[in-house]
């Protein structure tokens, strides 16, 4: 710290100049008033142009397009990664005559400056988004990605994908209302749910198979807990929802549930199986089910804890253990079935939604290419790479494998059951920190499963207020 | 002709300076242009537009909606964002006063003795202002957590009762983080006042020892007073950082549990970035970069008053 005999008064040091405050005062807000004139418009009003109209005339020949070069940006790394990779080369060696040059940018970066990469000519034309509102919503809304309603019709995507997959790809073309209209993205030959991993070795050592329903599951935890285990690995530091939407799949009727996702104003969350799913979450942990400081633990120390043998049960993502090949034969997953009935509801969407850009000069060809994303071929190769496949009911999965065949059979029975529901925190932009904050209010007991219910409604009812 | 002869020197003198002074206002606007077009282009138009954009509703990609004060109104009244400002008070706490107050005690301690080794203490102090902050939350993180260094050390020494979530209890994980800051500051000021008292005259000291002046007396006649400018220096950087506190939050809980460690930051980043809501995170912004500039302007002027 040099000067600290120098006799001047600190601003006069560091400013040089001796400036009165009214005088500063005056020059900021001069300098604000010249900025402000300088963008006098509102902002946003910049993308205009395209209508919402889908274009009447498409193309499916691929081969007669002549030399085309698209540009991919994704979000996929590792295994997921090398996925895409071998897509791209299935669908080049099919078609010659097309080039697909990949980016590859991190999750959250892509996320967060998507909008601004698809308002640039020289941007993507194919990109992975996220669905709901905060993500893919906007853009469809800022008519920044295609409306794939006449390709839908070319290549059947109506019949060919599960309607309840197709309707978390669609917007109605006023953008008040996600699940129904038009498409905006398709979904791919691959599928994250939510469901229940076990660990195999443990289940053998207490002498219990696994759970085939919630019933069957609390009894395994009844009997782990007693044998000294823990039996959900679990921790809420940074506000996991994975165990609540997973049981709450379990509860809820798969329409409401879906209807209330895509913002029906007349379905409210206590019909959607929300207050009987947190006072069950609440009372396992009550029992001791989860680890002892549950609260205390964050999301990526109770995935290593899991993985490295603590435990017995967690509610995860799939592909979210980051299992080695050899660790797959060591884990097993199963969707249970509903409490009532026996037709199976599971939270699960493709991981990404993939659109075209509407500066994109090659949309035909883009198209196919997202065709070609949700084909048998496509399946394969995630399987191949072990990764969870979808609207592929032929792949081949390897037997040593326990996870991923557990896995696979759970999302080859959603498809046929056509069971899908979306990701909860679609329903609205600030949803996943409305049940993320509330459920460590409802852990530390200072909020009650009525009072949890009635903060989501209001949360979504606030959203659907200011749509209009 | 003897008389233009005998007042040359001071017409040309005349003649020669006003050209010159004008000369060297403009030269100096000239080179100063560029940094000012850059400073204008990077702070000033942003700024301005962070102000226009606070007064729309705006998801950042499609049409906007005028709301006027909606924005400013809604961080006022809504009862999640009002509640930052109570734990960004909390944070200033433990940001800046704590570790003025330890600065100015370790400060006097050091400086009245000269120690052997008195550098190292200094840099060893200072170490944290030195470090990342996310490098110095995940260790915290670590600390901190259920079976953590923290903890053991408490259970160690028989005060189980006193182990606990830290970070996941919501009465104690405003104030572990904010032991983090002070951890993080302390040092800083330290070093700071280390440096203010050593210029201060060996004659004051004298002349109050000479007057039968304690060591407390001296600290608060001599030492405080002479301090009063990097008192400056560390209150306005102390206090303008706990109010833009994100990085230490963010990595450690989010805002949680619950809301109760959220920070205006982190609830700016959270409606910018995670949520289309652009004109609120505008707001925010705006209502924090005035604050900065109050709190900044207040102590300059309290610290320059004789």
């Amino acid at each position: 710290m040099s000067g600290v005999t120098d006799p001047r008064t600190w601003s006069e040091r560091h400013n040089g100049v001796k400036m009165s405050v009214p005088k500063a005062i005056a020059g900021v807000a001069a300098g604000l008033a010249l900025s402000l004139g300088l963008a006098a418009c509102s902002p946003g009003g910049g993308t205009t142009g395209k209508s919402d109209a889908a274009p009447s005339t498409v193309s499916t020949d691929i081969a007669g397009a002549g030399t085309v070069t698209l540009k991919l940006t994704d979000f996929w790394g590792a295994a997921e990664g090398e996925w895409i990779k071998n897509v791209i080369t299935g669908f080049q060696t099919k078609y010659p005559n097309v080039t697909i040059q990949r980016t590859t940018e991190d999750w959250g970066q892509l996320n967060s400056t998507l909008n601004l990469q698809l308002q640039d000519a020289g941007g993507p034309d194919i990109a992975t988004a996220n669905n709901g509102w905060q993500s893919l919503g906007t853009l469809a809304k800022g008519n920044l990605v295609r409306n794939l309603d006449a390709y839908a019709k070319a290549y059947n995507w109506d019949t060919e994908v599960p309607t309840t997959i197709a309707r978390q790809n669609k917007f109605s073309t006023d953008f008040k209302t996600m699940g129904s209209g038009s498409w905006f993205s398709t979904p791919m030959a691959r599928t994250s749910l939510i469901g229940l991993y076990y660990n195999a070795d443990k289940l053998k050592t207490l002498g219990i198979d696994p759970p085939q329903s919630l019933a069957e599951l609390e009894a395994a935890a009844v009997k782990a807990k007693a044998a000294g285990e823990v039996p959900f690995e679990y921790g809420s530091l940074d506000s996991s929802t994975t165990v609540l939407l997973g049981v709450q799949a379990l509860l809820a009727d798969k329409k409401k549930l879906n209807d209330y996702i895509y913002d029906d104003p007349s379905v409210k969350a206590a019909d959607v199986g929300m207050t009987e799913a947190i006072t069950l979450v609440k009372k396992w942990a009550d029992a001791g089910w989860f680890p002892k400081s549950f609260e205390g633990i964050d999301y990526q120390t109770a995935v290593a804890n899991y993985v490295g043998g603590k435990g017995v049960f967690r509610w995860e993502y799939t592909g979210s253990l980051g299992l080695s090949a050899a660790q797959q034969g060591h884990f097993g997953y199963v969707q249970l079935p509903q409490q009532s009935g026996s037709t199976t509801v599971g939270v699960g969407a493709a991981p990404g939604a993939m659109v075209i850009s509407s500066k994109s000069a090659h949309p035909d060809v883009a198209a196919a290419f997202l065709d070609y994303m949700m084909s048998p071929e496509a399946g394969q190769a995630a399987v191949d790479k072990g990764l969870v496949p979808a609207m592929s009911p032929d792949v081949k999965v390897p037997a040593t494998s326990l996870s991923l065949t557990g896995e696979s059979a759970a999302a080859a029975k959603l498809d046929s059951d056509d069971g899908y529901v979306p990701y909860f925190d679609w329903s609205s932009p600030t949803m996943l920190d409305t049940i993320g904050q509330n459920l460590q209010l409802v852990f530390a007991g200072k909020l009650t499963a009525d009072k949890f219910t009635a903060a989501v409604d209001k949360d979504r009812d606030a959203f659907l207020a200011q749509q209009g | 002709m003897p008389a233009p002869a005998q007042i040359r020197p001071a017409q040309a003198a005349v003649v020669r300076r006003r050209p010159l002074r004008r000369r060297t206002r403009w030269v100096g606007l000239a080179f100063a242009a560029l940094p000012l077009a850059v400073y204008a282009l990077v702070v000033l138009v942003p700024l301005g537009q962070s102000v226009q954009y606070s007064f729309f509703k705006w998801d950042g990609v499609s049409a906007s909606t005028w709301v006027g004060f909606d924005n400013y109104v809604s961080f006022v009244t809504d009862p999640v964002l009002r509640s930052t400002f109570g734990h960004v008070l909390v944070l200033i706490g433990f940001f800046a006063l704590l570790p003025i107050v330890l600065g100015l005690l370790s400060a006097a301690l050091l400086t009245r003795a000269k120690q052997p080794g008195m550098a190292v203490y200094r840099w060893i102090f200072f170490l944290p202002q030195v470090m990342t902050t996310v490098v110095i939350a995940l260790v915290f993180k670590r600390i901190y957590a259920p079976d953590g260094p923290l903890n053991q050390a408490l259970r160690a020494v028989g005060l189980d009762s006193f182990a606990k979530t830290w970070l996941g209890d919501f009465t104690w994980a405003l104030p572990a983080l904010g032991l983090i800051g002070t951890w993080v500051t302390f040092g800083f000021c330290m070093v700071l006042f280390i440096s203010g008292t050593s210029a201060i005259a060996p004659e004051l000291y004298e002349a109050a020892r000479m007057d039968g002046a304690g060591p407390v007396r001296e600290f608060f006649a001599v030492t405080l007073p002479g301090l009063r400018g990097q008192l400056a220096i560390a209150l306005t950087l102390t206090i303008t950082a706990s109010l833009r506190t994100f990085d230490l939050v963010w990595i450690t809980t989010h805002g949680g549990p619950g809301t109760s460690t959220l920070t205006p930051a982190v609830a700016l980043y959270k409606a910018a970035f995670q949520n289309p809501q652009i004109g609120l995170a505008a707001a925010i912004g705006v209502v924090m970069a005035l604050l900065c500039l109050v709190i900044a302007v207040v102590i300059t002027r309290v610290s320059e008053r004789d």
